[in-house]
C-alpha cells in the first residue's frame, strides 16, 4: 500500500508582524500582542508558519450603549456605566486587548471633548495591562480632533487608532507617526480599495508594520459570505507576494452579529429560534469562526461567553502551528 | 551719434536656419532658440514657458555652435547627436535648427482645414479596380435599319467601345435616356459605378450618369466621418485619387443630447427619430454644399459616398429606431450597409449615388470602428496592436491579421470636457498643456491659439492631472492636499480644488480651477479605459505588455501626451515607441473605402471577424475598473516608469510630510 501524499502549498509571500501595545518607551502595558506573520491560509500549519495566534478584543464603549442587546446589557451590567470597570472584567473574562469606542464624542451622543476622551483613555490604560484599540466618534472632524489628542497624550503605549479612512487618514497617520501609534485602516469590503489604502498610508510613510486593515464585515446571514470571499482573496494575495495586502485584518464581529434581530429579539420569534442568550452568542461565534477562517487576525467582540468559546476553539485549532 | 547707440551697433548678430520649415533669422548673440524659434512662428513646446523645467522645447543642432546653460532631461546620446533644450541654448554664431515636427495644436476640427488621409491601407488598389469611371461613347445612332433601343444600343457600344459589358441601370436614369441621349447628338460621356457591392455580392456596372461629352464634367466621391460631436467631409476626385478639399462642423444633432444615450433618449419623442435624422442630413448637407461651392463642382458630380460613423450615429442617420441599442441585450438592427442611394436620404449628391456605411460590430463598436481597423493596417498585420479610439466612449480593438476582439466602455465626456467645471473643447482659449513647478506648486501653461485662458481641454485636464499628482499636490486617490502651502489649493463651497489659472492671469477674466470633484470623475474616465485594456487582453490570455504595437485614433487621440497618460493610469505604461497616432481614422477608413471597392470587402471581412465582448456580462470588468480608480493604478507593478519619476521627485513631495 503507498500513502497518499497531501499536496502542500507553498508560498511566497509572509504577512506583516504587527505588535500591539509597549511596556517601554512611554509604554506602560503589562502584555502586547503580536498579530500576522502567517506563511500559509489560515490554520494550515503542514504549509507553512503560523507564529501567532489570533487574538480576540472585547469592545468597551466609554457610555452606557442605549441600544445594545438586552442580552449584552443583562450579561455585562452595571459595568457598561464605566469604561475601566468595564474593560477589567472584560480582562478577567479573557479579552488580549480592549477595543475602546469613543462614542460621547459624538455631536449627537454628548460632543463631549477631547480633554474628556484623554481622561476616559488615562482611566482605562489605568485598569488593566492589555494593549488598547482606540476608536473615535466616527465624525470626521471630530475624529480628526479626539484622535490627534489622544495620540499625544498617550505617544509610546503603541495603541491602534481607528477609523482610518480614504476620507481622512492624512490626520489619523499624521497622530499615529508622531507618537508612536498604528492605525486600522477600514474600507468597505473591496480588495482594491483595501490595497489602495495601504498605499496611501505607507505614501505617509508610516511603517506598515503598523497597519492593520479592517476589510468591514456582515454578520452571518447578512453578507457575510462576500466579507469571507474579500478577506479570502486578500489574503491569497498577501501570501502571493503583493506586499500592499500584507497587512493583519482585523473585524469587529460583535458590533455586526448583535445588532441583527438574531442577536435582539427575545420575543416574538418562532420557537425554534431558541433563547436569545445561547442565540445571539452562537451568531456571534458563527461569524467569529468563519471569519478566521478567511484569515482574520483580531476579532473584536462584545460577549463574554463568545471570548471563551472562542478561546477554547483556538486552543484546539493552533495546536499543531 | 551717442555712444550708446555706437555699442548697439557692435552687437554681434548671429544667422539662424530652420528646418524643415526653411525660415531663417537673425538675432543678436545670447538670444536663446526659443525666443528665435518663436520670432519665426515656429510650434516649438514650451510648457514651463521656457524655465528649462519641463525638457519638452527639443530642438537639434545641425550645424554650428551654441552655448548650452542646461540640458535638462537629455541623455548624453541625444547631447551628442545635437539635441538641446531650446529655452536653455544661446546663439553665438550662424547655426542650423531642426525643429522636429510636432502635430499642430492649434487647428481643431472646427473649419475646412483638414489633412489629407497620409497613406492608404495595405491591399488598396483603387487604379486596378476603381469604384467610379467615366466614360466617352460615340453611339451609332439608330434607323430604321437597325432598330435596337436605346438602352441596348448604350449597352452594345459601351461592350464595343470599352469592354465594359452588362452595364444595368435604374428606372430614374432611364426615364432620361432617350432625351440626353438625342440631345447630346450620340456623343456622350457616361459615369458608371463599376463593382456595385451590396450585402457582399458584386454586381454589374450601374449607370450614374450620362452628358454630352462635348461638356467636361468632374466625378467626385464624398468620404464622411459622422461623429457624434463632429463631423468631417472628404472631396475626393476619382480621377486621380486624391483628396482635393475637406470640410467639417459639429453635428447638428448635439442640439438634441450631446451624447449618443441622449441622443438615443431624445429619438423617443414623437417625431424625434425623424428631428435627428433631419438634422444628420442636414449637417451633411451644409458640409457638401461648402465643398460643391469652394470646389466649383455641381451636386450631381459627387457620384458616391461613404460613411463611417458609430453605431448610433448610422442609426440616425437611416432612420432607425435607436432604442434596442441601449436596452438589454443591446442588439443593433443592422450591422452591414444596406443598399442605399443619395436620395433615399436626401443627401445633395447625385441622387443615384451609392452611399455605402462603414459595418458596424455590436451596439457600442460601430463603423467608425471597423474604418478605424482597416484604415490602422491591424486587419494585415502579424503584430499583436491594440487599436483605441477615446472618446466619449473608449472604443478598443486587440488582436492581429488572424483575430481580433473589440470592446467598449462608457468613460463619460470627462475627457472631452464635459462634467468638469471649467471643462471645454480643444478651442480657442482652452488651457492644453500645463507643467506645474514642484518648488512653488505655481502652474504655467498654454491655450490654444495662445489666446487668454477660457476653460482647460481634454489634454490640459490630463497634464493638470498628472502634475498635481507628480508634485504631491494631489494623492493617489485624488485627494488634494489642503496642508500644501499654496494659495492654489482651496476650498470653494466645500469642495476642494486647484486654481491654475487666476482671474487676470494670461488675459483671463475668471478663476480656472480644478476641483476634486473634476478630479474624480477624470480618474473614473481613465480607469473605465484601462479597465478595457486589462480586460480585452486577458479575455484572450495575454499581457499588456505583450502587445507590440498601441494605435491611437479619434480625434482627441491626437492631443494626448502619451507619458502624461502612462502617468495618471491612463494608457498603459510601455515604451513611447509602441505607440503611434494615427489621426481621424474613422474618417480615413471611409475614404479607403471610397477609393478602394475591395476595401469595402475587407471592412465587411473585419466585422464578421471581429469578436465583441460586452463588458457589461464581463464579472472582470468592475474588479479591473476599481483597481484602475487610483493613481496611477493600484497595482503599481504596471507602471514602473511612474514608479521611478514618483521616487526620483518623491524627495520634494514628501519633505512636508511628518516623519518619526
Amino acid at each position: 500500500m503507498t500513502a497518499v501524499e497531501i499536496p502542500v502549498e507553498k508560498w511566497s509571500g509572509t504577512v506583516r508582524d504587527v505588535t500591539l501595545g509597549s511596556s517601554y518607551g512611554g509604554g506602560t502595558r503589562t502584555s502586547t500582542v503580536t498579530v500576522g506573520g502567517e506563511t500559509a491560509l489560515p490554520f494550515l500549519d503542514f504549509e507553512g508558519a503560523l507564529p501567532h495566534r489570533p487574538a480576540l478584543a472585547v469592545e468597551v464603549v466609554d457610555m452606557e450603549p442605549a441600544d445594545w442587546s438586552p442580552e449584552l446589557v443583562a450579561v455585562w451590567g452595571d459595568d457598561l456605566k464605566d469604561p475601566a470597570k468595564w474593560a477589567a472584567r472584560a480582562v478577567a473574562e479573557g479579552a488580549d486587548l480592549i477595543a475602546l469606542k469613543l462614542r460621547s464624542c459624538h455631536p449627537d451622543f454628548g460632543d463631549r471633548s477631547a480633554t474628556d476622551a484623554r481622561a476616559t483613555v488615562d482611566r482605562v490604560l489605568a485598569a488593566v495591562g492589555v494593549p488598547l484599540i482606540v476608536y473615535g466618534p466616527g465624525t470626521a472632524d471630530k475624529d480628526n480632533d479626539v484622535l490627534v489628542a489622544v495620540a499625544e497624550a498617550t505617544k509610546g503605549e503603541q495603541l491602534a487608532l481607528g477609523l482610518c479612512e480614504e476620507k481622512n487618514y492624512r490626520t489619523i497617520v499624521a497622530a499615529a507617526l508622531g507618537n508612536g501609534h498604528l492605525v486600522i485602516a477600514q474600507t468597505p469590503i473591496d480588495v482594491n480599495l483595501a490595497k489602495q489604502l495601504n498605499i496611501l498610508i505607507s505614501d505617509m510613510r508610516l511603517p506598515l508594520e503598523r497597519v492593520l486593515m479592517d476589510p468591514n464585515t456582515g454578520a452571518l446571514g447578512y453578507g457575510l459570505e462576500y466579507t469571507y470571499s474579500v478577506m479570502e482573496r486578500l489574503r491569497l494575495a498577501a501570501l502571493m507576494g503583493d506586499a500592499m495586502t500584507q497587512q493583519p485584518m482585523i473585524c469587529t464581529i460583535g458590533e455586526e452579529a448583535w445588532r441583527q434581530k438574531e442577536g435582539r429579539a427575545a420575543t416574538d420569534v418562532p420557537a425554534a429560534w431558541g433563547e436569545l442568550a445561547e442565540r445571539g452568542v452562537a451568531w456571534e461565534v458563527t461569524t467569529a469562526m468563519t471569519l478566521l477562517e478567511a484569515g482574520a487576525d483580531i476579532l473584536v467582540l462584545r460577549h463574554p461567553s463568545s471570548v471563551g468559546v472562542l478561546r477554547e476553539a483556538l486552543d484546539d485549532l493552533m495546536k499543531g502551528a | 551719434m551717442s555712444d550708446g547707440s555706437a555699442t548697439k551697433a557692435r552687437t554681434a548678430m548671429a544667422a539662424i536656419t530652420f528646418t524643415p520649415s526653411g525660415e531663417t533669422i537673425e538675432v543678436p548673440a545670447g538670444t536663446s532658440l526659443l525666443d528665435a524659434a518663436i520670432l519665426c512662428e515656429l510650434d516649438v513646446a514650451a510648457p514651463c514657458a521656457g524655465q528649462g523645467r519641463c525638457g519638452r522645447c527639443r530642438v537639434r543642432v545641425t550645424a554650428g555652435e551654441v552655448e548650452r546653460r542646461s540640458n535638462a532631461g537629455l541623455e548624453t546620446a541625444e547631447i551628442l547627436d545635437g539635441w538641446a533644450v531650446a529655452c536653455q541654448t544661446y546663439v553665438t554664431g550662424a547655426v542650423e535648427i531642426e525643429v522636429p515636427e510636432r502635430r499642430r495644436e492649434t487647428v481643431r476640427p472646427h473649419g475646412h482645414a483638414v489633412a489629407e488621409p497620409e497613406s492608404l491601407p495595405l491591399g488598396c488598389d483603387w487604379r486596378q479596380n476603381p469604384a467610379v469611371r467615366t466614360f466617352e461613347l460615340d453611339i451609332e445612332p439608330p434607323s430604321l435599319g437597325d432598330n435596337t433601343s436605346d438602352f441596348d444600343r448604350l449597352r452594345r457600344a459601351l461592350a464595343q467601345q470599352h469592354g465594359v459589358e452588362e452595364v444595368r441601370s435604374e428606372l430614374p436614369m432611364l426615364r432620361r435616356l432617350g432625351k440626353d441621349l438625342r440631345m447630346a447628338n450620340w456623343k456622350v460621356s457616361v459615369t458608371l459605378e463599376m463593382r456595385d457591392w451590396v450585402y457582399g455580392t458584386y454586381l454589374p456596372p450601374r449607370l450614374i450618369r450620362i452628358y454630352p461629352a462635348a461638356f467636361n464634367h468632374a466625378s467626385m466621391g464624398v468620404a464622411i466621418d459622422l461623429g457624434t460631436t463632429s463631423v468631417v467631409a472628404y472631396l475626393l476626385d476619382f480621377a486621380t485619387g486624391r483628396v482635393v478639399d475637406s470640410a467639417s462642423a459639429y453635428n447638428k444633432q448635439i442640439a438634441c443630447g450631446e451624447d449618443v444615450i441622449s441622443r438615443i433618449i431624445y429619438a423617443k419623442r414623437r417625431r424625434g427619430l425623424e428631428r435627428l435624422q433631419n438634422l444628420a442630413v442636414e449637417t451633411i448637407n451644409d458640409l457638401l454644399d461648402e465643398l460643391q461651392k469652394r470646389n466649383g463642382i455641381e451636386l450631381y458630380e459627387i457620384h458616391e459616398v461613404t460613411v463611417a460613423g458609430n453605431t448610433t450615429m448610422t442609426h440616425l442617420l437611416l432612420g432607425l429606431d435607436p432604442q434596442y441599442l441601449r436596452a438589454e441585450p443591446y442588439i443593433p438592427t443592422l450591422s452591414a450597409s444596406p443598399k442605399l442611394e443619395a436620395r433615399e436620404l436626401g443627401l445633395s449628391a447625385n441622387m443615384l449615388a451609392r452611399v455605402h456605411i462603414m459595418p458596424s460590430v455590436g451596439s457600442y463598436v460601430g463603423g467608425d470602428i471597423t474604418a478605424g481597423v482597416i484604415s490602422s493596417g491591424m486587419f494585415a498585420t502579424d503584430k499583436l496592436t491594440l487599436f483605441i479610439d477615446i472618446g466619449t466612449n473608449g472604443e478598443m480593438v486587440l488582436g492581429n491579421k488572424d483575430w481580433l476582439l473589440a470592446c467598449a466602455c462608457s468613460a463619460g465626456p470627462a475627457f472631452e470636457g464635459g462634467g468638469v467645471a471649467y471643462g471645454m473643447r480643444a478651442s480657442s482659449g482652452a488651457i492644453e498643456d500645463v507643467f506645474i513647478s514642484d518648488d512653488t506648486w505655481e502652474p504655467t501653461f498654454r491655450t490654444v491659439g495662445d489666446a487668454p485662458a477660457v476653460g482647460i481641454c481634454g489634454s490640459g485636464l490630463i497634464d493638470l492631472l498628472g502634475e498635481l499628482f507628480v508634485t504631491g499636490l494631489l494623492d493617489k486617490s485624488g485627494h488634494l492636499d489642503l496642508e500644501a502651502p499654496t494659495a492654489r489649493v482651496r476650498v470653494r463651497d466645500g469642495v476642494p480644488e486647484y486654481v491654475v489659472c487666476r482671474a487676470g492671469e494670461g488675459g483671463a477674466d475668471h478663476d480656472i480651477a480644478l476641483t476634486e470633484s473634476d478630479i474624480s470623475s477624470l480618474i473614473r474616465a481613465k480607469a473605465a479605459i484601462y479597465a478595457g485594456f486589462e480586460v480585452l487582453c486577458r479575455s484572450v490570455g495575454v499581457d499588456l505588455a505583450d502587445v507590440e504595437e498601441i494605435l491611437i485614433g479619434g480625434a482627441f487621440g491626437q492631443y494626448i501626451n502619451i507619458e502624461k497618460a502612462i502617468r495618471i493610469g491612463l494608457l498603459p505604461d510601455q515604451p513611447v515607441e509602441r505607440f503611434k497616432f494615427l489621426g481621424n481614422t474613422s474618417a480615413q477608413g471611409a475614404y479607403a473605402a471610397l477609393l478602394c471597392v475591395n476595401i469595402r470587402h475587407e471592412v465587411l471581412d473585419v466585422a464578421a471577424k471581429m469578436t465583441y465582448l460586452e463588458l457589461s456580462a464581463d464579472n472582470s470588468f468592475m474588479d479591473e475598473y476599481t483597481s484602475a480608480l487610483f493613481l496611477p493604478h493600484t497595482d503599481l507593478t504596471g507602471f514602473p516608469s511612474v514608479v521611478a519619476a514618483l521616487q526620483k521627485r518623491g524627495d520634494g513631495a514628501d519633505a512636508r510630510q511628518p516623519i518619526t
